[in-house]
């Protein structure tokens, strides 16, 4: 098996500068830590040069540069480093381990030689030798070199037969460095012991022993090693022999893209929370058109001043990679619902769907774009509420005021327009949402009404004396339920102008008007 | 067949080649707005075709005013419907809640093509009609109900309607029961001389047959021509066992008086 490590040194440190670009060029350092008890994880090349190492206290290392731009460890803005070196390494193989901070490796057995250079995939080259098949890696290697700076992140890269030597490889300077099959114990020999990163105790009694370099260990009869330092030095020893037993395990692919950030000082107001939000929100874009997909609903965590947590879901009409929208969806729902307390982290998780295209038709009527639709949605939610901008749906039954509502999702055009239908010169009536109690003066031979008046303060005001009636129907509806309905309508003219259709409720004996002719 | 997306077509033949008017491919569907006369969506409503030649024009503020009972509602509804039945998407801002999604779909309403929003005060109306004209609805109709409050709306509001809708090529239909869109509609028509019509009477159940209208075009540009048009609407515009659904219908009734 051959196996490639995509390594990005600094991790902490290039995972801040991915969220802060501007900070590129900076003497900067990334601490762990409170106050002055805070450590130097990782320091920018400029930091470096004036003598800051990782290790130090942050007043010591302003003792060396007063000018020094610290910034504390973002766990958050990691992870989504992380995942987005994961997923570079994803566009070169379909097995791809975790390997933690910074680190990723790739089964790359067979693959090299398909690949083009530039990376693109190609027919498989005519056997060339294994020079040529080391060239073939070492262009894979710069690809994925290029692939995961292209995201935003510094990366080396090795490759070898084992993870060990991969890694150990892909730490070296010149990368890629490829390690040709077999050849790993050689590889590792002269390098210091250092490069394996022993443990610290075992560390110590190889110095005793006068064993500098893994070449040196690697000599040592294994039984008296494992005799002498134990299971672990066992391991340590089989290593140093360019032994790896550890199997490479492909992670699973994420249900949901994440991008998010911890802030240097509480937000208290919106707009420079979407400043940091759109690069966040930038990025996640990016990401997901990698991987030929779209945001089909957007979550947001919060973290809130002191130790607070505000968590809220964005569903998007339909599936958008579009960066205003989803700002704009954010901002609508901050503005509908602000948090409450100052924001100190945020998290964008964004759950994928396949985009839906929009094909325009020559000779078709004009589509909506499925991205304005989606924002427009969402706004007329934000300003109406959620339960007011639908698509009406009919409903069985008989009571005049039924009706439902479903997600709006226009169907796809026709590609070619089809006449308008004709006109069936249909008398529609104005539903009245909830009816509007009337006071009846009836005739006294039977139930006809003569004159009507609405509740004082009723809307619409319905008034007159009836010109003409057309009545009763009954309907009677819902029996078994806890809500029946048992009404006769009648059908009224108004002298002073004005069609109604109106009912009585047999239960109560009370008169309501529950549609306008119009 | 190749299908070609605009895009395409603009690497293959120029940036500017495609869409805009002058370029060297339109869409067919775009001809007509290039020709001499407005572009127009029909209503399929014969009167109010006349009246507007040839339908609501693409890219204009009509306003529909009348008072209750004068029709304007069920016009709404077939414009609706025939923007629809041309399988073009349309949205209903409704003001007081007022369609009865059953009648709306035996008018001829594909109602999967029609967006319903139901704003409670003016301003979020004429808000959620200027956001729907935005987003490429090519017919917005937006009905003010029956009593709404507008006297302390600002002509800059309905100027910037008429605006929205011309940029976007759109038609926007604003009904009202008196008319409240100022110099900003580009026709205005009325809905007066409202008479009901009544079947039966003497010993025979009466029955609404539907209302007549007169239609009156007031404005049209920047001129006032004063035409009129009849317009009936029927409540027998059912057929079959629709008719059964719709309790306003003389068919629905009969059914009802025969199973008493």
């Amino acid at each position: 098996m051959r196996v490639a490590c995509v390594l990005v040194p600094l991790f902490p440190l290039a995972a801040r500068l991915r969220s802060e670009p501007d900070l590129k060029g900076e003497a900067l350092v990334v601490v762990e830590g409170n106050g002055n008890a805070a450590r130097v994880l990782a320091a920018s090349r400029k930091a470096r040069l004036s003598g800051i190492e990782a290790g130090m206290t942050l007043p010591q290392a302003r003792a060396l540069l007063p000018k020094l731009i610290a910034r504390a460890r973002d766990r958050e803005g990691e992870r989504a480093a992380q995942e987005t070196l994961l997923e570079a390494a994803d566009g070169f193989s379909p097995r791809v381990e975790d390997g933690g901070e910074g680190l990723a490796y790739l089964d790359i057995e067979g693959i090299p030689g398909l690949v083009a250079p530039g990376g693109s995939l190609t027919l498989p080259l005519s056997p060339g030798g294994k020079e040529s098949d080391r060239q073939s890696e070492r262009r894979l290697g710069g690809d994925l070199i290029g692939a995961v700076e292209k995201s935003g992140l510094p990366a080396r890269a090795g490759i070898a037969s084992s993870k060990l030597a991969a890694r150990v490889a892909a730490n070296l300077a010149d990368s890629p460095r490829v390690v040709p099959p077999g050849e790993e114990a050689a590889f590792l020999a002269p390098l210091p012991l250092a490069r394996l990163a022993p443990e610290i105790e075992i560390a110590a009694t190889l110095e005793r022993w006068g064993i500098r370099s893994v070449g040196d260990f690697a000599k040592l009869p294994p039984g008296e090693v494992e005799s002498r330092l134990g299971e672990l030095g066992r391991q340590f020893h089989a290593v140093a022999r360019g032994l790896d037993p550890r199997p490479l395990q492909p992670r699973l692919p994420a249900l949901s893209l994440s991008e998010g950030m911890e802030l240097e000082w509480p937000l208290v107001t919106l707009e420079p929370f979407l400043f940091v939000g759109n690069a966040a929100l930038e990025r996640l874009s990016r990401r997901l058109e990698a991987q030929g997909l779209a945001c089909r609903r957007l979550e947001l965590v919060l973290k809130l001043d002191p130790d607070g947590c505000d968590a809220r879901a964005i569903a998007l009409p339909a599936p958008t990679l579009e960066v205003k929208t989803l700002l704009t969806l954010v901002r609508l729902e901050l503005e509908a619902r602000p948090p409450g307390a100052p924001v100190t982290g945020f998290v964008f998780a964004a759950h994928p769907d396949k985009p839906r295209r929009a094909q325009l038709s020559l000779f078709g009527p004009p589509a909506l774009s499925p991205d304005r639709l989606a924002t427009t949605i969402a706004r007329l939610a934000s300003l109406l509420g959620a339960d007011r901008v639908s698509s009406p749906r009919a409903v069985d039954g008989h009571r005049p005021e039924r009706f439902a509502s479903a997600a709006y999702e226009p169907p796809v055009p026709p590609t070619v327009a089809p006449l308008p239908r004709a006109g069936r010169g249909l008398l529609a009536v104005r539903v009245l949402r909830p009816p509007v109690e009337l006071g009846v003066t009836v005739a006294p031979s039977g139930t006809r009404p003569l004159s009507i008046r609405s509740s004082e303060g009723a809307s619409p005001e319905i008034a007159g004396s009836v010109r003409i009636a057309a009545g009763p129907w009954s309907m009677e509806e819902g029996w078994w339920s806890d809500a029946p309905a048992a009404r006769d309508y009648w059908d009224v003219e108004l002298s002073e102008g004005g069609l109604y259709r109106i009912y009585r409720d047999r239960s109560r004996n009370l008169w309501f008007a529950d549609g306008v002719y119009d | 067949m190749v299908a070609l997306s605009a895009p395409v077509l603009e690497r293959l033949l120029g940036a500017g080649a495609v869409g805009r008017p002058g370029a060297r491919l339109c869409r067919a569907s775009d001809l007509a707005s290039h020709s001499g006369e407005r572009a127009a969506m029909p209503t399929a409503v014969a009167a109010l075709d006349r009246l507007l030649p040839g339908g609501l024009p693409k890219g204009g503020l009509i306003e529909l005013s009348g008072r209750r009972s004068s029709g304007r509602f069920s016009l709404g509804l077939a414009a609706l419907a025939a923007a629809t039945s041309a399988g073009q998407p349309a949205a209903l801002v409704d003001l007081g809640d007022h369609l009865d999604p059953q009648a709306a779909e035996q008018a001829g309403v594909d109602l999967r093509r029609l967006l319903w929003a139901r704003p409670q005060r003016v301003k979020q109306a004429l808000a959620a009609a200027e956001m729907l004209i935005a987003a490429g609805f090519p017919l917005v109709v937006a009905d003010l109900g029956l009593s709404p409050r507008t006297r302390f709306l600002p002509d800059a509001v309905w100027v910037r309607l008429a605006r929205a809708a011309q940029a976007q090529g759109a038609a926007l239909l604003l009904s009202t029961p008196w008319r409240a869109g100022g110099i900003a509609a580009d026709a205005v028509v009325s809905a007066a001389q409202t008479r009901p019509v009544w079947r039966g009477g003497g010993r025979t159940p009466r029955l609404l047959d539907g209302l007549q209208s007169r239609l009156t075009l007031e404005k049209w540009g920047r001129v006032t021509p004063h035409r009129s048009q009849p317009v009936s609407l029927s409540l027998d515009g059912l057929e079959g066992d629709d008719a059964g659904a719709l309790l306003g219908t003389p068919a629905g009734r009969d059914r009802m008086l025969r199973s008493a």
